[in-house]
């Protein structure tokens, strides 16, 4: 892998509560940044620090790195429980500059995980001004989709295009994932299309997370980030409810914006390690000396 | 071999503190056939006790471990919960091994909390050490030398030792070998803090709550050697802070893992201070009860619960912030802690003034979820690390 005089190599690893996203990233002294590899892996029950650990290894072998080659190890998530990270990062703070990144126009972001999602507003250096987030209830989180999709024997990677094909979308429960849940297994004994179905959850979400955006004060471009930002169905649900409501938001993702945490990590890592050597520490190999 | 010291020591510790039955009290009382006097926080001159063979025993409440049942019914929904749980064990019986109680003077509470146990536990010496406010020798050093006067009284006529000169000597220098251990954790904590993990810091400077103090002095000593060689502690980049509020009712241990795991390094605190209250060694030489008594007056920490000009709160944190090279300031109080939450205010704008960051939060000590505050105290050290001007 190579990289020029001034770039530094970092990695971000960012833990969710379903699946662990590595980012390997070359940063200048000015703070731009390329994406040189990234990796991403669903943990299905098996212990989180073991998948990120294998994750970031083949990460540094594709890119034919060593821990060694990088200025700092960061943790996002739940990746406190890294203990070889360098340090670690919130996940508002990380998908907010991962988000910078990946759509340089957005001063927002909406972050999508399996158990919450949060709204974000930052400025154009991705510090963050404020947010809002989704109270404990789980039904405007990818887990619920998720558990919805296999009640209906639909694949999470199914559930954006079927849901693309309703033609009169049966509304649910925005409050409650046990209420929404009820919902759903009515309309399947109503006979209600699966598409309908997907396609009035999506509705029912995209309705909260418009209004934790308002609330949070975004305009303009939002991006898209987390685990559900490759759903099309969601995002299409998304743009139909801030049509509907006049809301003055461009709502778009990114093909990497499932590892916008990751790669924020990493981004930040590198401006930290800056700052950190110009008060005289130094790392070796993920080590502050 | 050296990290199963370290963890063997700290599980020791840990289990000492958690023991809410004082079993290693009701042993040693058996073993020498001595008293033991319990007290809450802040500070008891334990030199005393100990020259009249007595076994000081702290109590700073029962943590998460204790349903409290009968203690809420003592006290208002707006009161702090270390008196609920030192009720509920007193009734429980977890306190039946201690002949006394002695409560300092800390605020309205623990006042009345010594005035129920009068009531509940007429046969238990209970004594209220009112603390002098006033530094002045001729008068608070006075008053103060005739309180512990009184104590010494009425412990020797309920079986301890009259202490000598020679005892109170001998027990000032048990306690100044203490402190000066302590005082070196604490100054490897704030130099190496990935070394000294708080919460175990924490646990193994509460177990001296129950053991004689030789034991203790030992056990801190072993824990600093170990932890000193213990290789596998690689520091991380995380933000230092100096944590303070928590000097009566002490957080939970998941709240400081919690808070280290977070992103912080705390580099200095307001726990168990008992241990440190008296910032450096008690003359020996001379009349050894005055030394005790100067001490408190000329010698001691500042604290909320120690008279200071409104003008000067604050201050001593931000000498510590500065003495530590702290970056930010956890202002962790209990909940409905009077004397902490009154003068918070003051000491946020002390360090508003110097420009240190800060934020605050609140917990009681049977807290059991922390993903709020994790968030608030990770999202404040992100802060620290990014957005500082240094």
């Amino acid at each position: 892998m190579s990289k020029s005089r001034d770039e530094m190599l970092t990695a971000g690893i960012d833990v969710g509560s379903s699946s662990v996203k590595v980012a390997i990233v070359a940063s200048d002294e000015a703070g731009e940044a390329r994406l040189l590899g990234t990796a991403h892996e669903r943990v299905r029950r098996r212990d989180a620090v073991d998948v990120a650990t294998g994750l970031f290894e083949t990460a540094l072998s594709e890119a034919g790195l060593g821990r060694g080659d990088l200025g700092y190890i960061a943790t996002t998530g739940e990746g406190e429980i890294v203990a070889f990270r360098t340090g670690h990062f919130y996940g508002m703070t990380t998908h907010a500059r991962g988000g910078l990144f990946l759509e340089p126009r957005a001063r927002a972001i909406i972050d999508v995980g399996a158990l919450h999602t949060r709204a974000v507003l930052m400025d154009e250096r991705a510090k963050v001004l404020g947010y809002r987030m989704t109270s404990q209830c789980a039904s405007g989180s990818g887990q619920f989709l998720e558990n919805i999709g296999r009640y209906l024997g639909v694949t999470l990677e199914e559930i954006g295009r079927l849901s693309l094909e309703a033609d009169e979308p049966e509304q649910c429960s925005s409050i409650c994932a046990v209420l929404a849940e009820t919902d759903v297994i009515n309309m399947v004994s109503r006979n209600i299309a699966i598409p309908n179905i997907l396609k009035g959850i999506h509705l029912s979400m995209a309705g909260r997370y418009v209004k934790l955006l308002l609330a949070a004060g975004a305009r303009d471009v939002v991006l898209v980030t987390g685990g559900l930002a490759s759903d099309v169905g969601l995002l299409e649900a998304m743009r139909e409810v801030t049509t509907e409501q006049g809301a003055e938001l461009e709502i778009l993702a990114h093909a990497d914006s499932v590892q916008a945490g990751a790669i924020g990590a990493a981004i930040w890592g590198a401006f930290r390690a800056r700052k950190l050597a110009r008060q005289g520490m130094v790392f070796d190999a993920g080590a502050l000396t | 071999m050296i990290a199963s010291s370290v963890s063997t020591l700290v599980e020791r510790a840990e289990a000492l503190c958690r023991d809410l039955r004082l079993q290693s009290v009701r042993d040693w009382k058996a073993r020498t056939g001595g008293l033991a006097i319990g007290y809450l926080p802040v500070y008891v001159p334990r030199e005393l006790l100990v020259a009249q063979g007595i076994l000081p025993v702290g109590l700073m409440g029962a943590g998460a471990d204790l349903e409290i049942i009968r203690g809420d019914a003592y006290y208002q929904s707006y009161i702090c919960h270390l008196p609920r749980s030192t009720i509920e064990m007193g009734l429980d019986g977890s306190l039946d091994c201690l002949d006394g109680l002695l409560f300092p003077a800390i605020c309205d509470v623990i006042r009345n909390l010594s005035g129920m146990w009068q009531m509940l536990f007429p046969d238990k010496y209970a004594h209220y050490l009112d603390l002098p406010q006033n530094f002045d020798r001729e008068l608070g050093g006075r008053f103060y030398r005739d309180e512990l006067e009184t104590i010494a009284r009425d412990l020797a006529a309920r079986g301890a030792s009259a202490p000598t000169p020679e005892s109170l000597r001998e027990a000032i220098v048990l306690y100044n070998e203490n402190r000066a251990v302590v005082r070196s954790l604490y100054e490897l904590r704030a130099a190496e803090p990935w070394k000294i993990p708080t919460w175990e810091l924490y646990v193994v400077l509460r177990a001296g709550l129950v053991l004689p103090v030789t034991e203790h002095t030992t056990l801190l000593e072993a824990y600093r050697e170990a932890a000193l060689a213990d290789t596998t502690r690689l520091p991380m980049d995380q933000a230092r802070v100096v944590l303070t509020g928590s000097f009566c009712e002490q957080p939970p241990l998941g709240l400081l893992k919690t808070l280290e795991r977070a992103g912080c390094y705390i580099v200095d605190d307001d726990f168990i201070q008992v241990l440190r209250w008296i910032r450096s060694d008690v003359p020996v030489e001379g009349d050894p009860l005055e030394n005790l008594v100067n001490s408190l007056l000329d010698d001691a920490i500042a604290s909320p619960t120690r008279y200071s000009d409104q003008d000067e709160v604050g201050g001593e944190l931000v000498e510590r912030v500065q003495r530590r090279q702290a970056e930010g300031v956890l202002f962790c109080a209990p909940s409905f802690c009077d004397p902490a939450l009154l003068d918070q205010p003051m000491a946020v704008a002390a360090v508003e003034r110097r420009g240190i960051p800060w934020t605050s939060f609140k917990y009681s000590e049977n807290s059991g979820q922390f993903q709020v505050i994790r968030e608030q105290a990770g999202t404040f050290a992100d802060s620290i690390k990014l957005w500082s001007e240094a």
